[in-house]
Formats: structure tokens, sequence, C-alpha cells
């Protein structure tokens, strides 16, 4: 048995207590976690929200932000004007300058949004600027955006991830060594570790940012990431936590457990184009069958918003429609019956484990929905088959999936969206909506889709998926709320 | 022993030849569309087309076999749709993480198992010996990615010695890389260690039971020589076939390991390259573990001469 000391004794000479891990040193920076690493860092090449996690409000910046509570504020402009809701003038801040030391200049912006419009570049979404039809230099800080038609969501694309401004002497970097004007500098990217940003000392907003580095590390495993979080390797898990390890670490002092709001609708989409689904009496039925709380608590432990229709409590033209459709098995029987289901249906349940909550929230309206006569089975599948099958191909029956793009009532109005819902009159109040810009009456045609979808049904809106984040205490200023796909840590302070 | 060698050396290319095939059929007929995988839920039909055709995916199977073959063979593994670096140079940056830690894991597996299973083999039905079974048996229960993760709770959140998970890299020096690797090394090694054990047991104890190691005894050998000498290397065979597959099974460990301790090594790197349907990452990695793994064999198939002169081969 001497042999087994020998191993033992290997480990406590090279970990030599007396050498303390990096971490409990005074850390020259912040250390964040996520759990997902950017397919390349490009945000006008990539719609990945892993991306925008890294780059978007760090590296690179627009001329309008959206900020912590969600309104959008001018940025790298200083303010803009408009007198008819089709010339939107920009007037640039002065003194910005890239990270390659040159100062933004009016030509850039123009630069960019051309760059953007131009099919060749493959921009993910030409569609943010197809209303754009003239971008007009008037000086060097002042530009011009002459719309073709009415976008009442004009200034939110602008501040959208896509709508980054960048040098464009830079543009054949963007994708491994962005340049930007935010308030970090790319360092280096440790592929398959690590993303290392430095301070920007000329950053455009005095004060900021508040740290010397940031450090994004990837730790997809969550186990992983809490003893991360636990041994102090890490300041915060900005992603990939569940509630399962928040509720633990909610009691344990040191840690600020951040429960936050986002734009990410968890929905259980049904084939709206697929029998039984296509009688609207059994949508019905399925959603007065679903018992939305005990959902949440099974699934979420509790944390996040019930939902009642398509629009995310971030959203300013927000309904809280949550007790619109009660949990009521018996009217759920009796609308089955109305539609020739007295015994109920059989179906599948795709879901993908690469979302636990899917597949959590999955079992547990399994059976409530069995109680109602609907025998579900859950198939489990991977992203990839998921993606190809059920998105694109719309084959399938039910499925659980989160939406977490904001202003995304828009897939409703698409009739070849893997919903597969074909409602002319939703389709008509959409419309309308992008072109109404008086902010009442855009908010009454918000109003009126959010309700015509709860009657119609096409999908049950199940809960809003919360923000999870766990700092260590001491380090302040993270987003509560995520009313975009950006981690902003600008404003963040890794004080001990 | 040249015929043998050249015999090997031509299986060795159908092998990856086949290897090659397969992983390309395979990664294709899967379910799951690379390029929705890369676009994303939110992107529109146009975004996804010109992807495909930027990623080469509209042409014909066959074509773009041949293409990658022809590639291959010039040394070009293609480059990463995840990333956008050849594949090759990322194979060759992971290999700082991988290699040194199945070679560690290896080591641990070797230095923990041999002398047990040799003091087991000697000490047969005593408590010495049902102590180190019982050893082998829990290495055999606790699979890895979960000691990985007691080893992190007691070594990294509890006692603050080694770092949770990440790698610092070598050019911090050896020991900082090596405090990064030691943790996840015996994790991994620690099941095939107790497969080992077991193997090099049963090894030696058929062998002490022979009559020539009766013959060494009843001549007065001193016992100590009668294990070594004559009984342990005629017991080696099996235990190096046994740890020659295993070391095929360590690179195959890393993946999960990889993942639990957050190491950037080939293992991580196939696993993302999978789900995102990096294809020629995926393509790449296989490769290069399959040549490795069959060199492996091969490295055994030659050390059973070294080892018994009696084997012949031609």
């Amino acid at each position: 048995m001497r042999s087994a000391a020998v191993p033992l004794c290997l480990l406590l000479v090279v970990a030599n207590p007396s050498v303390r891990p990096v971490a409990a040193q005074p850390a020259p920076g912040l250390v964040v976690q996520v759990a997902a690493e950017p397919p390349g860092l490009d945000l006008t090449a990539t719609p990945a929200s892993a991306t925008a996690g890294v780059v978007f409000y760090n590296i690179q910046e627009c001329l309008v932000k959206v900020d912590r509570h969600g309104k959008i504020v001018p940025w790298l402009a200083e303010r803009w004007h408009t007198s008819d809701n089709r010339n939107y003038t920009f007037f640039l801040k002065r003194g910005v300058r890239f990270h390659n030391g040159r100062e933004l200049k009016a030509p850039d912006v123009k630069f960019v949004f051309e760059r953007a419009m131009n099919p060749e570049t493959k921009h993910p979404y030409p569609g943010y600027y197809a209303a754009i039809g003239d971008i007009i230099v008037k000086d060097d800080y002042t530009v011009t955006f002459a719309l073709k038609s009415l976008n009442a969501n004009f200034l939110l694309n602008l501040a959208r991830q896509g709508s980054v401004i960048y040098p464009k002497e830079a543009v054949e970097t963007l994708k491994s060594a962005p340049v930007g004007t935010g308030p970090f500098r790319f360092g280096e990217w440790g592929r398959g570790d690590r993303i290392v940003l430095g301070r920007n000392a000329d950053y455009h907003v005095k004060g900021l940012p508040k740290v010397e580095r940031v450090t994004f590390r990837f730790i997809a495993d969550p186990n992983a990431a809490l003893a991360a979080l636990k041994a102090g390797d890490v300041d915060a898990s900005l992603f990939g936590l569940g509630p399962e390890h928040v509720t633990d670490l909610q009691k344990d002092p040191r840690f600020t457990v951040i429960v936050g709001d986002t734009t990410n609708d968890v929905i259980l989409a049904m084939n709206n184009a697929r029998k039984p689904f296509t009688d609207v009496r059994v949508r019905r039925a399925v959603t007065h069958a679903v018992d939305k709380p005990e959902v949440l608590k099974g699934a979420m432990f509790g944390m996040g918003r019930i939902l009642g229709s398509n629009v995310d409590p971030l959203n300013p033209y927000f309904v809280d429609l949550a007790g619109a459709v009660p949990h009521d098995p018996g009217k759920a029987r009796k609308l089955l019956a109305e539609a020739g289901y007295p015994n109920g249906f059989d179906a599948v349940l795709r879901v993908s484990p690469q979302y636990q909550y899917t597949v959590r929230s999955g079992e547990i309206i399994v059976g409530q929905l069995q109680k109602v006569g609907v025998r579900v089975r859950i198939e489990q599948i991977e992203w990839g088959q998921w993606l190809s099958r059920v998105w694109k191909d719309a084959d399938y029956d039910v499925t659980i999936i989160g939406h977490a793009e904001a202003w995304d009532i828009s897939n409703y109005a698409n009739p070849k969206y893997y919903y597969q819902y074909d409602s002319p009159r939703f389709q008509e109040l959409f419309q309308k909506s992008e072109v109404t810009l008086d902010d009442k009456a855009r908010r009454d045609l918000y109003v009126q889709m959010q309700r015509l979808l709860v009657a119609d049904a096409p999908a049950v809106w199940l809960f809003m998926h919360p923000r999870l984040a766990v700092a260590r205490k001491g380090v302040q200023g993270i987003w509560k709320d995520l009313p975009l796909p950006a981690s902003d840590l600008s404003e963040v302070s890794a004080g001990r | 022993m040249r015929g043998y060698v050249l015999r090997r050396l031509v299986a060795f290319v159908v092998t990856l030849a086949c290897v090659s095939v397969l992983v390309f059929v395979a990664i294709r007929v899967l379910p799951g569309d690379p390029v929705l995988v890369m676009a994303g839920p939110e992107a529109n039909p146009e975004v996804v087309a010109r992807l495909r055709a930027a990623m080469g995916l509209d042409r014909p199977l066959l074509v773009q076999y041949g293409e990658w073959l022809g590639r291959a063979l010039r040394g070009d593994l293609g480059v990463s749709l995840q990333y956008d670096v050849p594949v090759g140079r990322l194979i060759v940056s992971r290999l700082p993480v991988t290699l040194p830690l199945t070679a560690m894991a290896a080591l641990f597996m070797l230095v923990v198992a041999l002398p047990l299973g040799l003091y087991a083999a000697t000490h047969a039905r005593r408590p010495g010996d049902y102590l180190a079974m019982i050893v082998a048996q829990i290495g055999l229960a606790v699979p890895s990615f979960w000691a990985g993760l007691l080893l992190i709770l007691l070594f990294s959140v509890h006692l603050g010695w080694f770092r949770s998970g990440g790698f610092e890299g070598w050019t911090q020096g050896v020991r900082v890389g090596v405090r990064s690797l030691l943790l996840p090394a015996i994790a991994l090694g620690l099941f095939q260690a107790a497969v080992l054990i077991r193997a090099t047991r049963a090894a030696l104890l058929e062998v002490l039971g022979e009559d020539y190691v009766r013959t060494a005894r009843a001549k007065g050998v001193w016992e100590g020589l009668v294990v070594v000498k004559h009984a342990f290397r005629n017991a080696l065979i099996p235990v190096v076939t046994v740890a020659g597959l295993q070391l095929g099974q360590l690179i195959a460990g890393s993946i999960i390991l990889e993942s639990v301790f957050a190491l950037p090594g080939l293992g991580r790197l196939a696993l993302g390259a999978i789900t995102a349907r990096d294809l020629p990452v995926v393509q790449g990695v296989t490769l290069f573990v399959a040549s490795c793994i069959v060199a492996i064999n091969f490295a055994v198939d030659v050390s059973y001469a070294l080892l018994d002169p009696r084997i012949r081969y031609d």
C-alpha cells in the first residue's frame, strides 16, 4: 500500500498550500464566466448572442444605446433630430476615438451602414436597414439618414448589435480582433478558454470603465462554473447557471444573486398547420390545461414571470395578460370534446436538452396535459436537429423553446415561421404598427396584437426566462435586467 | 519483422482511410444542419442560403469529400467554420493541454496500478489484497466527471490549493502547467488505474502459479527476485495490451474531463465542434485522434517482441 502514498505526495508537493491560488490575490481586473464561446467576434456577420455577450457595448457601440432600463439614449451621437420621421439627423459626439487612435467621424457612420445594406457583406439583419434610402454626410460630425418609408423601429434598430460602428480600416479583423469605440479594447482570445479585454484609457465617457481588464472565461458545465465561483476563480457568472444552482448561492453570504427580467419568452409552440392544432379550440384547450405557476415552480424554482402573450415585460407596450386564460382542466376537456376529441389525442413534444428548462417544463406539461386526455410523448433531440427539423422544416406537433430576441412579435406575422400561424388580421395589425409613429396609436396596435394572440392561441406563452447572474460580494454595477442580449461591463467595479 | 511493420503500416493507412469516410458520412447523415446551427434561429432564409454557399455545403457530397481528402493529403485540413482559423493550427494549439493531460493520467495510472496490482497478487486473499480490490472497485464505480467534481470540491473550493479549472499555459512555467492539469489527470486516470490494478493482479496470479516459479522458489531464489524477474516480466504482455488500449481510452476520456475542468484541449474542441456542426474541425480532430490510437496500437504490437522473444511475427 506504500505506493498509494506516491500520488498523494505528488499532489501535496505540487499543490504546496503556501502558494495561494491566483484568484486569492488582489485581482487586476474582473473575471466573468459565460457558458458559450462566441463563434466569431464580428457582430456584422453573426447573430449569435454569445458574440454580443462579449463584444456588444464592451468593444463596440452604436449611435444610440438601449440603457439598462430599456430606454434608447444618445451615445456616439450626442443627439438626434427629426421633423418628419423620414429624415433623421445625428450629431456625433466630438473626440470619440476608435481603439486604433483615429477619431470617429460621420463618413465612418455612412460606411458602416452602407456596408450593412450591401447584400454582399452577409449582414445577419439586412431587414433592419431596409427603410434607409440615403445616408448624407453633412460635415465631419453630422450625418442624415433619409428613409424611404416610415419605420417605427428605426432608432431601436440603430441600437441593436448589428449596428455597431467600427473603422473601415479594421473590417478584415472584425471576426478575430474587433476594433471599436467601446470601454474595452480587444486583448487576446485563447480559443476554447478565454477572451481578455483591456481598459480603453481614451474612452469617451469619463470615469469609465472601472476595471483595468475583463476576462471572459468559457465554462459550459454549470457545475464547473459553480465550483469556479466558489473557489474564487471567477468574480461573476453572467450566463449558464440554472435556478437549481442559484437557490444555493442565495443563502451564501459571499455572493450576490441577481434575478432580473429579460426579453426571453419561453413558449409551448404548437404546429398550427398540423392536425389537431389547426383547430383553435384545441389550441385553447391546451392553453387551459397548462398550469403555468406549477411549470414555473417546477422548472425554474419559481424564478421568472408568467406570460400571457408574446410581449416581454421589458417592452414598453407590454400588457400583463398572464391571467387571461386561466388554468381550467374542465374547460379544456369541454373544448376538446367540442373540437371532436372527447377522448383526447396523441402528440409528440420535441425539445432540445441543450436548454434544460425546456425539458423540465416539458416533463411537467406532459403530466398536466395527460389530465385532460392529451397524451404527449417527449422526444429529446440535439440542438442541431431541433433547428433543422422543428425550426426550419416545421416538422413537429409541439415544442418548447425560449425566444430571446426583443420585439419578436413579428414572428407571428410570418405565416412561414415554424408556428405556421397564418392570421391576415394579425399581419395587418403588425404592418400597421411598423409604420405608426404616434406612441399612443402604436401602443393601441400592440395591445390589439397581444389580445388577438391570446384569442387565437397559436402558442402557450409560459414564462419569461429570468436573468440569473451571480457575483461575489464587492462586484457592483452588473445590469439587473437585460433589455438586449448584451453584457455591458463598463460600469462594473470589482471591489474586494 | 520488417514484413510485419510493413503490414502494420498498410493497415494503418487503410484504417485511416476508413475512418475518414466514416467520419465524413456520419457527420453529414446526422440530422442537424451546420448552417442553421451557425446562423441561429432568428436568421432569415436568405442569410442561411448565403452562408450555405459560403461554406461550400451546397455542392454534391462526393465533390466535398474528394476536395477534403485531396487537401488533407497535402496536410491541409481546412478552415474552422466557427473560428475562421486553419484546423491544423487549432489542433496544434490544443495539444499542449491534451497530450500532457493524457501523459499525466497515464503516469498516474501506471504509478498506482502496477504496484497495487503487484501487491494484491503477492498478498492474494489476504487483507491487503482485499483492500487493494476495494480501492479498484471504487475506482471502477466512480465516473470520471464525478471524481473530477469531488476533487474540485476538496482541493479547490475547500482547501484552495488548486484552481477549479482553466489552463494558465506553459509559458508561465512547468509548475503552473502541471498544477492546472494535475486534478483532471487524476480524475481521468482513476478509472483506468482501477482496470489496470485488476488486470495486473490477474495476470501475475496466473504466472505465480506456473511450474517455473515454483522451481525458482525451490532453488531458494529470493522472493522479491522471483516476483519481479521471473513472474512480473512474463505477466507484462496482457498488462501492456490492456495499458495500450487504455491510452486510447484516456484520449477519448479527456473530452469529458476537459469540459469539467474547462481546459482548452482537443476533447473540448471536438465537443464544441460537434455541437456547432463545425465539420472541418470534427473531421480533423477525429482523424488526428484515430491516427494517435492506431499509432499507439502499433507501438504496443512492436513492444510484444521486445518483451517476449518467443513471439514471431513473420
